[in-house]
């Protein structure tokens, strides 16, 4: 076992709570059961570290075998880092039958023409997601594997998730995924989060969602029976109506939990009472950002109390609707009269 | 959507009519839930988010608008002021009051309290303080309303809620325009 594998491993166990820790090993596998007895999860975790490592060197691990360590525990905890999303488009006759070996020796031998040391390790997990751990190098550096990227796939479908990937080697990864693929061309799907499992039911559409009716459902009147006679409620009409317009924008029941929505606004300012900015030509650039722990929570609550009027904007509603949280507004039609804004890419 | 009259119809026998206008619909459910339970005198509770209220001709007379006003939020406040203009100037003869909650929480601005005081003071309205997050709190709150309530009902002897409401109007302290001390 060489320095950057004992590196690797003492970081692992650092960041990782015990509990958590002693599940992996297990998973693992690789530990032989005396090594996985003699392990003692009370000690501090100095001591956990340097009798983790000696065991390691007992069994002449390679990097290899650290890697898939990281991997398992990535894979057990998707909701952490920042997770941005892309999507294939074009694809072409033959992307359908793409199996998982085609696609992870394609996948290597097109990322290793276009980057030298370069280190890719994949993983099927259960629910049929492709996980692929990528450590660059450059042509004169080993790769490194403090700091790996993560790429989560599944198989057929457009969407791909990445976390911490550099802007240089953006170009060069999201290449090679569109060649395995076998698609023409990919493009930023305006979709991150800190949650893995968020942003792909959103996409997925994988949560509760509410379809527009004309007719409300006849369970709705037997909510109202248990209220006492002698309260009445003068809006309730207009409450029922704005829970309801607030479900069909943000659907029912628990939401996928993003972390913000950002608008970048090319509008032009207007303001009949500021002449000066209202005559610029030039676009008035501001950036809006909601935040919240969770933010479509958050916002069908708005719509609901009526603190955001109803019917929902289209600048809300399609958060869910387009599944994405970056949007740049522009003017509609130059000089039209409406004030109707569109969200576009 | 018109006036809210206070005299346009006859009360009924034994009966006092509230009408709780809060806009963000918390706290007047917890009220509305201890002021139906007083035995005697049959409450009516009637909840609003905010005034004119729909058109509704067996709507009874109502005796006591409440406008609950949650001090943190500016939007609670503006829309109870808004809501003002839908009541008839008889209401102003003592069937309306002010309950303001969360005065104490440290992000609300003192302007908003002045204005609020201000505001009350003009239309020679109390202003009642509450506390919202304890039942008891809740509990305390309702006995204070439901005291307002039997005055300006008519059920008390020997008061009215003009009278009452000479006693317990908000006046305004003379230093409000000083800068504070501290």
């Amino acid at each position: 076992m060489d320095e950057s594998a004992t590196r690797l491993l003492q970081r692992i166990v650092r960041r990782t709570p015990t509990e958590k820790l002693k599940a992996t090993l297990e998973k693992w596998d690789r530990l032989t059961a005396a090594q996985r007895r003699s392990v003692d999860f009370t000690e501090p975790k100095w001591a956990l570290i340097e009798k983790l490592v000696d065991a390691c060197k007992e069994n002449e691990f390679k990097m290899k075998h650290i890697t898939e360590l990281e991997m398992i525990l990535v894979i057990e905890n998707p909701n952490q880092g920042m997770w941005y999303t892309f999507q294939l488009v074009d694809p072409e006759d033959d992307a359908q039958s793409v199996d998982l070996l085609q696609f992870q020796e394609q996948f290597k031998s097109h990322l290793r023409e276009l980057k030298r040391n370069v280190s890719v390790k994949i993983k099927k997990h259960t629910d049929q997601a492709v996980w692929i751990r990528i450590a660059w190098g450059d042509s004169f550096s080993r790769p490194n594997h403090l700091k790996p990227t993560y790429v989560v796939h599944q198989l057929q479908s457009p969407y791909i998730f990445v976390s911490s990937l550099t802007s240089k080697l953006k170009p060069l990864l999201l290449q090679a995924l569109t060649f395995s693929t076998r698609h023409l061309a990919i493009k930023d799907a305006n979709l991150s989060g800190r949650k893995l499992t968020a942003i792909r039911d959103l996409l997925m559409k994988e949560y509760q969602q509410v379809f527009p009716t004309k007719y409300p459902s006849p369970l709705a009147e037997n909510n109202q029976t248990l209220s006492n006679l002698n309260i009445e409620r003068e809006h309730a009409e207009a409450s029922a109506n704005r829970h309801r317009m607030a479900g069909e924008a943000f659907g029912d029941g628990t939401l996928p939990e993003l972390q913000f929505a950002v608008y970048k606004m090319e509008t032009k300012f207007k303001d009949p009472t500021n002449v000066a900015m209202t005559e610029r030509d030039e676009p008035f650039r501001c950036v809006v950002k909601f935040s919240s722990t969770n933010l479509l929570e958050s916002l069908r609550h708005c719509a609901a109390s009526g603190l955001a009027s109803t019917p929902v904007t289209p600048l809300l509603s399609s958060i869910p609707l387009k599944g994405r949280n970056y949007f740049v507004i522009t003017d509609n039609a130059p000089g039209a009269a409406s004030r109707a804004q569109q969200p576009q890419i | 959507m018109s006036l809210l009259k206070p005299f346009s119809k006859l009360p009924g026998l034994n009966t006092a009519n509230i009408l709780l206008v809060e806009n963000q619909e918390q706290l007047q459910h917890m009220l509305a839930d201890v002021l139906v339970k007083e035995t005697p005198l049959t409450v009516t509770v009637r909840l609003a988010k905010s005034l004119p209220l729909p058109v509704d001709e067996s709507r009874p007379r109502i005796d006591l608008v409440v406008f609950i006003i949650n001090l943190t939020s500016e939007l609670s406040f503006q829309s109870a002021e808004d809501s003002l203009k839908y009541l008839d100037p008889g209401y102003f003869l003592g069937k309306v009051c002010f309950m303001v909650t969360n005065a104490r929480h440290a992000s609300v601005p003192t302007e908003r309290l002045d204005a609020l005081r201000r505001l009350a003071a003009s239309l020679h309205c109390p202003l009642l303080f509450a506390e919202d997050q304890t039942p008891e709190g809740v509990i305390g709150a309702a006995e204070r309303l439901l005291t307002i309530l039997k005055v300006s009902a008519g059920v008390v002897p020997m008061t009215t809620a003009l009278y009452l409401s000479n006693l317990t109007r908000c006046t305004l302290p003379p230093d409000i325009d000083q800068p504070s001390f501290d």
